[in-house]
């Protein structure tokens, strides 16, 4: 999250991120798929319809309004 | 955010325009200056394709009966442009400007991940072709809409592979290049710039990203089941296996409610940071505008089902999704009256992206008035399918979208070219885009509350008035845009010298760099402060 000038860390942190993004990425495609097979396809894919909304809320929320962090 | 002082010193005297020439500088570039440019340039061949295809549709529909196309080759049109223009025209324009602008509005030398963003482009125009290379596979392009609903998804012919194809690829590329965005802001901003010192641009795409994130792998994973549904013998949406077609609306508006706001959150970003610079006034209100996004990006997620009310429904469910509709209109009011307030009592000038964003402003409210007339379960029953909903989106997407992005292009071209573009050449586009988007998009209000059904190439009598109108109005608008090419190939072949900062009234960082900005900008971080 914080940005750092120095390069190796820098990369560091930039790859951590993106992994992090990607997992979630790949865990929504997955969901999807795997919801239709649970004994309860309504109840596993409104789960994941509740995680995807809070995946954003968390995201976008522990940003929105940071004044003090660089 | 308002204005950034930082040091001048800092990140650019340095910096040096070393770089591949040739094609190859192209193919292998991890700039983000040359990628930004590919994406944009990629963005307008798409948007001239599919701008074809919206002129083939409207001159079959100029007079009533078939006059030059199969209804089967209509649909296809209508279900090729729709795609065209999202993936292929404006989600890759938005990532154009943000390769351009993101790294040197936030003092960052490039992208987090330079390889990736080169990957992330060059799969675009494989996808692209796969889409426009359906037309001619055995039984043609897919028909069955933007939508691509079941059952006549799974039941049309090779064309359908294709295009599920081309989703996933430009499904990859659109995480791609999401996740090089958010890593690229989160951990690669100049010291001092805060997250609430960032300019209004940035801000909505970092959000965009996240939605990005978000929904695409619902697309791809709910295409991927279609694909397993034509070819391997599930039944997901096939309802003769017993699966569910209406599972597959659900799942897709899921998706597709927030691709919505995908493409027009970066055009919010643009007319924020176009606005106060020719309002000559910081923006009003940056904190609640900020707020208002993450509104609008959060609530896209709970609104989907109001594309589905004829679908059926509990009442519940209809007056939920109706009332949550509706709410959207608190956020994105918000932002409208803050760009109206940014220009109360500014020392406005009228250049052309002024004009664009003053035309969006006007638009948009308008494609989101008609937005939230549907959003009224029995008015959206009526009118659902007919072409007061082609209007209304129509409204949103090209008077919002797009026009957003013509004002980014006027607004940044002296930065990206170091030219100025020819402004009677660019008060001409605006103007004639103007009046002849309306003449097109207008009467479909009147055609749509009189009954008359989408996606028809073929009509009763009493609509031919209007429809001739909007044909006219649309080749009027078609002829318009390569306006847009004339005045952007005349900017870089003869336009005069632009200085650093053309615009009196712009303060982000990229008007601290030389015009045009150098290969490499910002190697030495500069400090904001």
């Amino acid at each position: 999250m914080q940005p750092d000038i120095g390069m190796r860390p820098r990369r560091a942190a930039n790859l951590r991120t993106a992994t992090i993004l990607l997992s979630i990425a790949a865990v929504f495609f997955g969901g999807i798929i795997v919801a239709q097979y649970s004994d309860a396809p309504e109840v596993a894919i409104g789960v994941l319809g509740l995680a995807v909304l809070g995946f954003l809320v968390i995201s976008i929320g522990r940003n929105v309004g940071r004044r003090g962090r660089r | 955010m308002s204005s950034i002082p930082h040091d001048h010193a800092a990140g650019h005297e340095h910096a040096h325009e070393h770089h591949p020439g040739g094609i190859m500088r192209w193919i292998m570039t991890t700039n983000h200056k040359d990628i930004g440019t590919l994406y944009l340039w990629f963005s307008f061949i798409m948007f001239i394709a599919g701008g074809s295809m919206a002129m083939l549709i409207r001159a079959e529909l100029f007079q009533p009966g078939l006059q030059l196309v199969e209804p089967e080759f209509f649909n296809q049109l209508n279900t090729v442009h729709g795609l065209i223009m999202i993936f292929g025209a404006i989600m890759p324009a938005a990532v154009g400007f943000a390769n351009w602008q993101v790294p040197m509005m936030i003092g960052a030398p490039d992208m987090a991940f330079g390889r990736l963003n080169n990957w992330s482009f060059w799969l675009l125009p494989f996808a692209g072709l796969l889409l426009l290379g359906s037309f001619l596979s055995p039984g043609g392009a897919p028909s069955a809409g933007w939508t691509l609903y079941p059952p006549l998804s799974v039941q049309t012919g090779m064309g359908m592979d294709m295009t599920i194809f081309a989703v996933h690829i430009m499904g990859a590329s659109s995480i791609m290049g999401s996740i090089n965005i958010i890593t690229t802001i989160l951990n690669m901003r100049a010291p001092g710039m805060t997250l609430m010192k960032m300019p209004l641009f940035v801000w909505t795409w970092l959000i965009t990203a996240y939605l990005l994130i978000a929904v695409m792998p619902v697309l791809a994973g709910s295409v991927t089941m279609l694909l397993t549904d034509r070819h391997f013998g599930t039944s997901f949406f096939n309802a003769a296996g017993g699966g569910d077609p209406v599972l597959f609306q659900h799942v897709f508006w899921f998706f597709g409610h927030p691709e919505v706001y995908i493409m027009i959150l970066p055009a919010f970003g643009i007319v924020s940071t176009v606005i106060p610079a020719f309002a000559r006034k910081p923006l009003f209100g940056y904190a609640s505008m900020v707020y208002a996004t993450a509104s609008i990006a959060i609530l896209s997620f709970l609104v989907w089902a109001h594309h589905m009310f004829t679908v059926g429904m509990p009442a519940a469910g209809q007056l939920f999704f109706m009332y949550a509709t509706m709410l959207i209109a608190v956020p994105t009011g918000v932002k409208v009256f803050n760009w109206l307030a940014t220009m109360w009592k500014g020392s406005m000038t009228f250049e052309t992206p002024m004009l664009f964003a003053i035309g969006f402003i006007f638009l948009f409210t308008m494609g989101g008035f008609t937005g939230l007339v549907l959003a009224i379960v029995p008015v959206d029953i009526s009118l659902h399918d007919t072409y007061y909903v082609v209007a209304h989106f129509h409204y949103v997407l090209v008077a919002g979208s797009l026009f957003a992005f013509f004002a980014g292009i006027y607004y940044w071209l002296p930065k990206w070219t170091g030219r100025m573009y020819d402004e009677t050449l660019g008060k001409w586009h605006f103007w004639l885009s103007f009046i002849f988007f309306n003449v097109t998009f207008f009467p479909m209000h009147f055609l749509g509350l009189a009954g008359m059904p989408r996606r028809v190439p073929d009509y009763a009598t009493q609509f031919t008035d209007w429809n001739v109108v909007a044909s006219i109005g649309a080749f009027g608008f078609g002829l318009s845009q390569f306006l847009l090419l004339v005045a952007v190939l005349k900017t870089i072949r003869s336009g005069a010298p632009a200085p650093a900062r053309p615009w009196d009234g712009a303060d982000t960082l990229e008007w601290t760099l030389p015009s045009p900005a150098p290969y490499h900008t910002f190697e030495t971080p500069p400090v904001v402060k």
